[in-house]
């Protein structure tokens, strides 16, 4: 399961970060705003002819030592990250496409929300706890 | 990878050059030390070559070497330090080189704008480059290649040696004991012989040129005119001029070198002693400067702060103690050496390599295998066939493998060298080649890497090949020299090179990987630097990696304060900032704030440290609390240091948080709430919080009140006045303030932080300007420093700025001091275009107040003011007036949302209690027995008349004019009768203050506004004002329901008097008074005892009390009810808006009267009703005029006048005023109240309440748009038409008749008729019995009116007429006598009946009520 689940604005900065290792967050928030740069990078090889049928998914990001990161971008540029653990290896390529899944319609509901105000941090329960639900569980 | 100075041809050219050793003789070194050099320092600049020079390849072939560059170094015989790591003294010396060098300041950095990104930064880093060059340099010569052996080697003698050729002789020797002997490693030697160059030295300006010409002729003699050279050097006798200019072409090499030969000399000393080789170090070393000065870099990881100009100053210092170089040369002293230097590469070197490079491959070529490999492997190469390579998980297996120096794979590599070496790359290409493979496969892993790498390089700088840089070639390599042979000094080598060489492909990202891959945890310098040229390739990508490009440059920003480098850490945090900055990442920005904030602080930037420290303490941080407590603490300890160096001004702090716009500001003392048992004015405090519609209300009531005092016009220039300024009230004005008055200043602070912040030692400080300049004043300015935070100005002037100064606290004990600047910007305009499309902001005056001379100040003190009252409820407090300034006041007044509720005492002297105003009041329990109303006395013969009702007592009328405001229908200002109109400074005055409580029970917010001028006129302020707000609870009491219908009997007592007139007139009516006791509370309210009702009425009064009781007691207990009946008679009216009130006592055994019309009872009766007059006049249009009267049934006016006089007959101006006692027990004490409902009737057969019923309040007001049509003229209705004639039969009530005898019985009846109108009616009596219906058949109880059947008769107004009548009875029996019908019409027919053709119609008059009369059979 994920380590680290972020949603990221169409103008890059972060709508709802969530990490396990709490004392690891600074060290999440820096790999998914380095990982934004393959984002943009992957969304911009797509091309502009492709940006209709373009997959959502993006798929690996780029791995590190410990992490592996994956990008997925809605077509309102809305990026979700998830940043799994690289010793993590049960975990497909299909689970983390249902996983993305997921969150792009738990972030739909928030959108729906007429109380929300696109743009601003979420800070919707219901969110919060499928997030959860995707995380890495900590004992 | 940034920018470099060099081409990257260059740069790998010049890190692989043919090296030379210098061998010298004393005297030598003597002569070239004139110049402050050694003789290899000498020749430095010099070292490239300027010519094209050429070299015969194997084949014959002619090859180019062009700007080939050699290095001459002194031989060193120190061994070289363990490959695979840099010794802790060379890691020293790169980590000086690279601190030395800082991005230049001032220079326009480098902008890319990436995205939304705009990044600015320096795209060249000197830095790196020197680094790397240093690096190059140190790189000790290892036995699997031989670039950097030594190939050539220089013997310089002087030509003032007394036999220089056996000197000569020596140094070879010398030379060929350190190469051959094996008691060195170092230095290598490239090829066994050696090459020997004889240089001969001479110092023309010493010695004899001569004897060095023919040395030099026999030196020529014996190693041929290629292997030497005469040099003439030092031909300047005398120091340089101040005016020549000698290009100094050494300080640029020597400049480095100083750090490189301090590092190596300090190595060198000490081996220099162990080995006894004293006479090889160069005495400069031993001298120099740095050597001892050398910071201790020991510490670097620790927060120790580094000299202000860093290395940069040291070293400049030490080059000054070094002095200039080259003093006694000439220009044409370095044509000389530059000469020098040519003959010898082209002459000596290059035909010695080339001799060599012929010699190995005729050697090799001679070897079967090697001439099949050398030549199938170039097959292969053009061919495009590729070479199966085995894989690096084989070559670990066998990693210590070394060859003999002769063995024959050396050798290719040894011909590979010298041709790389010579510029011949394709050569050198194919020989690399064959060496990697062979040495590939005898597994040795060093060998193979090198010649990996060599042969990368070769390929890549073969001028036009069509071959393609093999990249992997280089991946093995560095794999090899870091797995395999854990030699992280090659690999890095490599990793440069290989990284240089993807730069120049546009291959960034393969380059940045490359480099990343390099840094290990072994060398935090290395890893910063390649951690920066990474991040650098990120954003010099086709699409610019900005994220990644700040991602590594934090952790490049990292490693450098790992390594020490500082200002490197700094310079990278801050470039990364440009990228994170306020775009959300807020733990980033924390992260990368509070290392900058670190790094400035150790870096003695403390400003910007304390800058840096402020963005994370204010923005809302998503820190958690311990995180945010360690960043306060580090932030006051840097803010500590930062304050304790500039102690002139304190510098700003930014927490906590200071709301300016919350900021209030209040001038004047502060309240005192109570003092004994007087109870201050509430006024204005900011406890209070500002409410819209109280500002409102006050601002209503000081304008009335500012009316009163101007004649009932507002001034133009009037203004509110505001105590308490707050960011709602009108802050452009400048408010007022007055002199010696105190102004405190409310501000709010909040923490932003999760910790809690300790604030002490808080100070309002302030700056002053006088107004005028002039004044004395002037020299105690323009700032003070007052403590504590009220502050008080004794001054004239105004207020400029507002300081706070405080102290903040964290939790540790770590104080520092800082102020604050509180300013605050007015709101936001929006009223213009120009305002809306920009941010303006208006102005806000709050801080800046205008001191003022001296103003009175007064206080108000409430006595014995209740707080619960029954509905009507009178009771007596005190006020009493304090002016506590030393103005005197006058003017003083007092404007209220309840004008009724109050009235004061003492206005005629008619209260004995306000006779004296100043007077202590009454002790409270005194004050209980004490009645609110003046009694009068009865005259002790008068209580029995009181006993008969039919003998009122004589009325008292009062003739009052009430007050003229109240009347207006507005309510005004009411004077506060003052002695002398004026309060003097210290005076105080004390008045009754009467009040009366609301009609309407519930809780009621009374205002107070006091208002008072100064007796000196002129003041900035006109005039001022206290505020007083009271809660009254009201709770019910008595209801008073009044009904008036006329009385068709003539009042008696005015009977006398008419009858002097002639005539009979009715103008009475009665008055119905119901009474009801509707408190609720059963504890308190006993019973109410009615007292006194009196009335008041321009033309009525009551004058007759019809007491069902009796003499008894009106007593009513809970819910009860009483009725009381009057005799209203109409009295003559009184001119203009006078009323009488006239009295009518009630209560008998009461033996005084109450005197209603004094005060308090006058006042809140026409307090209370103000709005009557008004609408009276307008509805009744001035039909109670006298002139009416007097005229007598003329009605002058257009309108309708019988409509009118219909009118003006059922209604009627009479106020009724209920005066009660109600007995409360409380606390087991029976109290007395007091107090008077007011009931006002108007309309004669309505009902009057003394409450105001809920329908009225709910009446809306409809919306006219159109003007309102003149009314119709209103119809006299039926109702009211059948009201003209009031009749009233007089008849026996029993009649006994002898029918035995008389069969007829006649009872004379009187019908009298009255006229209740004021105009003429003709009345019509018919007395014939109805059409009987069919229901009432009863013969026998009719009977008949004898005589006419019909009267006529004329009333004149109010005219009184009987008529005579008899009736005629049958039989004895009960009958009901009132059948005569009347009818009335006005003798002057109304409008209506104009139109209908002038006819008057007369109306049916109502019946009267049943007249039975018994008829007894007399026997």
């Amino acid at each position: 399961m994920a380590v680290c689940i972020a949603v990221i604005a169409k103008e890059n900065y972060p709508l709802y970060i969530r990490s396990v290792p709490t004392q690891n967050e600074l060290k999440f928030h820096y790999t998914v705003h380095t990982s934004l740069d393959v984002v943009e990078e992957k969304i911009s090889a797509a091309g502009k002819a492709m940006a209709d049928q373009r997959e959502l998914y993006l798929g690996l990001l780029y791995p590190t030592e410990d992490y592996k990161v994956y990008g997925y971008v809605t077509n309102s540029k809305v990026k979700f990250v998830i940043v799994v653990d690289s010793s993590n290896t049960s975990l497909r390529d299909n689970e983390i496409r249902s996983m993305f899944r997921k969150l792009h319609n738990s972030f739909t509901d928030v959108m729906c929300n007429p109380f929300y105000n696109p743009g601003d941090p979420v800070q919707s329960k219901v969110f919060e706890g499928m997030v959860s639900g995707m995380m890495v569980q900590v004992s | 990878m940034a920018q470099c100075v060099q081409s990257v041809q260059e740069f790998i050219q010049d890190s692989f050059v043919p090296m030379v050793a210098v061998l010298c003789s004393e005297d030598a070194e003597k002569v070239t030390r004139k110049n402050n050099l050694n003789f290899a320092e000498l020749l430095r600049p010099f070292c490239r070559l300027t010519s094209e020079g050429h070299i015969r390849d194997p084949n014959n072939q002619v090859q180019p070497v062009k700007n080939l560059r050699i290095s001459v170094n002194n031989v060193c015989t120190r061994p070289a330090p363990a490959t695979g790591s840099l010794s802790p003294a060379q890691r020293r010396l790169l980590g000086e080189v690279v601190s030395s060098i800082q991005p230049p300041e001032g220079v326009t950095a480098n902008i890319i704008t990436a995205g939304d990104h705009d990044l600015s930064f320096n795209a060249t880093t000197p830095w790196f480059e020197a680094y790397r060059e240093s690096f190059l340099q140190s790189m000790p010569a290892s036995d699997h290649e031989f670039l950097n052996h030594y190939l050539a080697c220089l013997l310089v003698v002087s030509s003032s040696e007394a036999v220089p050729v056996e000197q000569f002789l020596k140094l070879s020797q010398e030379q060929h004991r350190i190469q051959h002997s094996g008691d060195y490693t170092n230095p290598r030697w490239f090829i066994p012989n050696t090459l020997k160059y004889y240089v001969l030295l001479h110092d023309t300006s010493q010695g004899d040129e001569q004897r060095a010409d023919a040395v030099y002729e026999d030196m020529k003699q014996r190693y041929g005119s290629q292997g030497c050279y005469l040099l003439k050097i030092n031909s300047r006798t005398s120091p340089t001029g101040a005016d020549e200019q000698i290009p100094d072409p050494w300080s640029q090499y020597l400049h480095k070198n100083n750090l490189l030969s301090q590092v190596s000399a300090g190595e060198e000393m000490n081996l220099c002693y162990l080995m006894g080789f004293a006479d090889e170090m160069p005495d400069s070393m031993q001298s120099h400067p740095l050597q001892l000065d050398c910071p201790p870099s020991g510490g670097l990881d620790s927060l120790g702060v580094l000299p202000p100009g860093g290395p940069t100053a040291a070293r400049a210092a030490a080059l000054a103690a070094a002095g200039t170089h080259g003093d006694c040369l000439t220009l044409n002293d370095h044509d000389h050496i530059r000469q020098f230097l040519q003959e010898f590469t082209f002459r000596g070197l290059l035909p010695h390599i080339e001799k060599n490079i012929r010699q190995l491959n005729d050697q090799l070529v001679s070897r079967k295998g090697l001439s099949r490999s050398l030549f199938s492997a170039t097959k292969k190469w053009f061919g495009g066939g590729k070479a199966p390579e085995k894989s690096i998980a084989e070559l670990k297996s066998t990693s210590g493998l070394l060859y003999p120096p002769e063995a024959p794979e050396l050798q290719i590599r040894k011909m590979a060298d010298l041709c790389f070496l010579v510029q011949h790359y394709e050569l050198a290409y194919s020989c690399y080649h064959t060496a990697k493979k062979d040495f590939l496969s005898d597994q040795a892993l060093l060998y193979a890497a090198g010649a990996l790498e060599m042969a990368a390089v070769s390929a890549f700088l073969q001028a036009g090949a069509p071959r393609p840089y093999p990249a992997h070639y280089m991946d093995t390599a560095i794999q090899t020299y870091r797995d395999g042979c854990k030699n992280m000094v090659l690999a890095e080598r490599c990793a440069l090179l290989s990284a240089e060489v993807l730069k120049s492909q546009g291959k960034y990202s393969d380059a940045a990987t490359l480099l990343i891959k390099m840094t290990s945890e072994d060398s935090d310098l290395r890893s910063a630097l390649l951690l920066e040229q990474a991040a650098h390739c990120f954003i010099n990508m086709r699409n610019p990696m900005v994220r990644k490009f700040a991602f590594h440059m934090i952790l490049a920003g990292h490693r450098f304060s790992k390594a020490g480098q500082k200002r490197h850490a700094l310079r990278c945090y801050c470039q990364a900032m440009q990228v994170y900055r306020a775009r959300g990442w807020s733990l980033a920005e924390d992260h990368i704030n509070f290392t900058i904030g670190r790094q400035s602080f150790t870096l003695r930037q403390p400003d910007n440290a304390v800058e840096a420290f402020r963005h994370i303490l204010t923005n809302d941080s998503q820190q958690t609390a311990t995180q945010q407590g360690a960043f306060l603490r580090e932030y006051l300890y840097v803010y500590k240091s930062v304050s304790a160096e500039s102690e002139a001004s304190l510098p700003k702090l930014p927490l906590p948080c200071i709301h300016a716009a919350a900021t209030r500001v209040y001038f004047g003392h502060e309240r005192r709430l109570a003092e004994g048992e007087k109870q201050a004015a509430t006024n204005v405090s900011l406890d209070q919080e500002y409410d819209q519609e109280q500002a409102v209300m006050w601002c209503q009531l000081e304008e009335q009140a500012v009316a009163s005092a101007h004649r009932g016009v507002v001034p133009a220039a009037f203004q509110p006045s505001q105590c308490c300024l707050n960011s709602q009230t009108d802050n452009l004005r400048t408010p007022l303030a007055v002199v010696e008055e105190p102004i405190i200043v409310e501000v709010t602070f909040q923490n932003p932080l999760k910790v809690s912040l300790l604030l002490s030692d808080l100070s309002l400080q302030w700056s002053f300007t006088p107004r005028d300049l002039s004044s004395p004043q002037q020299g105690d300015l323009p700032s003070d420093e007052a403590s504590g935070e009220p502050i008080t100005n004794d001054k004239v002037g105004s207020l400029v700025q507002l300081y706070i100064t405080l102290t903040a606290q964290s939790s540790q004990p770590l104080v520092v001091r800082g102020q604050q600047d509180l300013e605050i910007r007015g709101p936001r305009l929006n009223s213009t275009k120009e305002d809306k499309t920009s941010v303006s902001h208006g102005q806000d005056q709050r801080l800046h107040p205008l001191i003022t001379p001296p103003m009175p100040l007064m206080e108000v003190f409430f006595l014995q003011f209740p707080t619960a009252l029954l509905c009507g409820e009178i009771t007596k407090a005190y006020v009493e007036f304090c002016n506590v300034s030393g103005v005197a006041l006058r003017g003083l007044r007092v404007a209220s949302t309840h004008p009724h509720f109050f009235t004061f005492g003492g206005v005629g002297g008619t209260s004995s209690s306000s006779s004296s105003a100043a007077s202590t009041p009454l002790s409270p329990t005194s004050a209980e027995v004490c009645s609110a109303y003046h009694t009068l006395a009865t005259p002790p013969g008068d209580p029995h008349h009181h006993l008969h009702p039919g003998h009122p007592p004589p009325p008292v009328y009062l003739v009052s004019s009430p007050v003229e405001g109240l009347v207006r229908g507005k309510a005004v200002a009411v004077e506060i009768p003052l002695e002398g109109g004026v309060l003097r400074p210290g005076q105080s005055a004390q008045l009754p203050l009467w009040l009366r409580g609301p009609d309407q029970e519930g809780v009621h917010e009374i205002n107070f506004l006091f208002y008072y001028e100064s007796a000196e006129k002129g003041g900035r302020i006109s005039h001022r004002v206290l505020r007083h707000n009271v809660f009254i609870c009201a709770s019910r009491s008595l209801s008073v329901c009044a009904t008036a219908c006329p009385s068709s009997v003539p009042s008696a007592d005015h009977r006398g008097r008419d009858a002097e007139d002639g005539d009979h007139l009715n103008d009475g009516m009665l008055v119905f008074v119901d009474v009801e006791n509707v408190n609720m509370s059963e504890a308190g309210v006993r019973e109410f005892h009615i007292i006194q009702v009196s009335s008041c009425s321009r033309q009525w009064r009551l004058h007759k009390c019809i007491n069902p009781y009796k003499d008894k007691d009106c007593k009513l207990t809970s819910r009860e009810r009483a009725k009381l009946c009057f005799r209203a008679a109409r009295c003559k009216p009184l001119k203009g808006n006078h009323r009488r009130i006239a009295c009518t006592p009630f209560l008998i055994p009461l033996l005084r009267q109450i005197v209603s019309s004094t005060t308090p009872c006058a006042d809140f009766f026409f307090r209370c009703c103000p709005s009557d007059p008004v609408k009276k006049e307008g509805r009744a249009g001035g039909l109670s005029h006298p002139s009416s009267r007097t005229t007598g049934g003329h009605w002058t006016w257009g309108g309708g006048p019988i409509e009118a006089v219909v009118r003006t007959c059922n209604e009627l101006d009479l106020n009724i005023i209920v005066l009660w006692k109600a007995y409360v027990v409380e606390d087991n004490k029976q109290l007395i109240l007091e107090g008077q409902l007011h009931v006002t009737l108007q309309t004669v057969g309505k009902e009057a309440f003394s409450l105001p019923q809920k329908e009225e309040a709910q009446e809306m007001v409809l919306l006219k748009f159109k003007p309102d049509l003149p009314p119709p003229v209103i119809q006299p209705s039926v109702e009211q038409l059948s009201t003209l004639i009031k009749t009233n039969l007089h008849y026996p009530e029993t009649y006994s008749h002898p029918f035995v005898h008389e069969r007829l019985c006649v009872v004379p009846v009187t019908l009298t008729m009255s006229n209740c109108a004021l105009a003429e009616v003709e009345v019509l009596i018919d007395l014939r019995h109805k059409t009987i219906s069919p229901d009432s058949t009863e013969v026998h109880g009719t009977f008949t009116w004898l005589g006419q059947t019909q009267y006529r008769r004329r009333l004149r107004p109010q005219e009184v007429a009987p008529l005579p009548l008899r009736a005629c009875f049958l039989h004895a029996g009960v009958y009901n006598l009132s059948t005569p019908r009347v009818f009335a019409k006005f003798t002057t027919p109304t409008r209506k009946e104009e139109e209908e053709g002038g006819v008057a119609v007369e109306t049916s008059q109502q019946a009267a009520s049943p007249a039975l009369i018994i008829i007894t059979s007399q026997a």
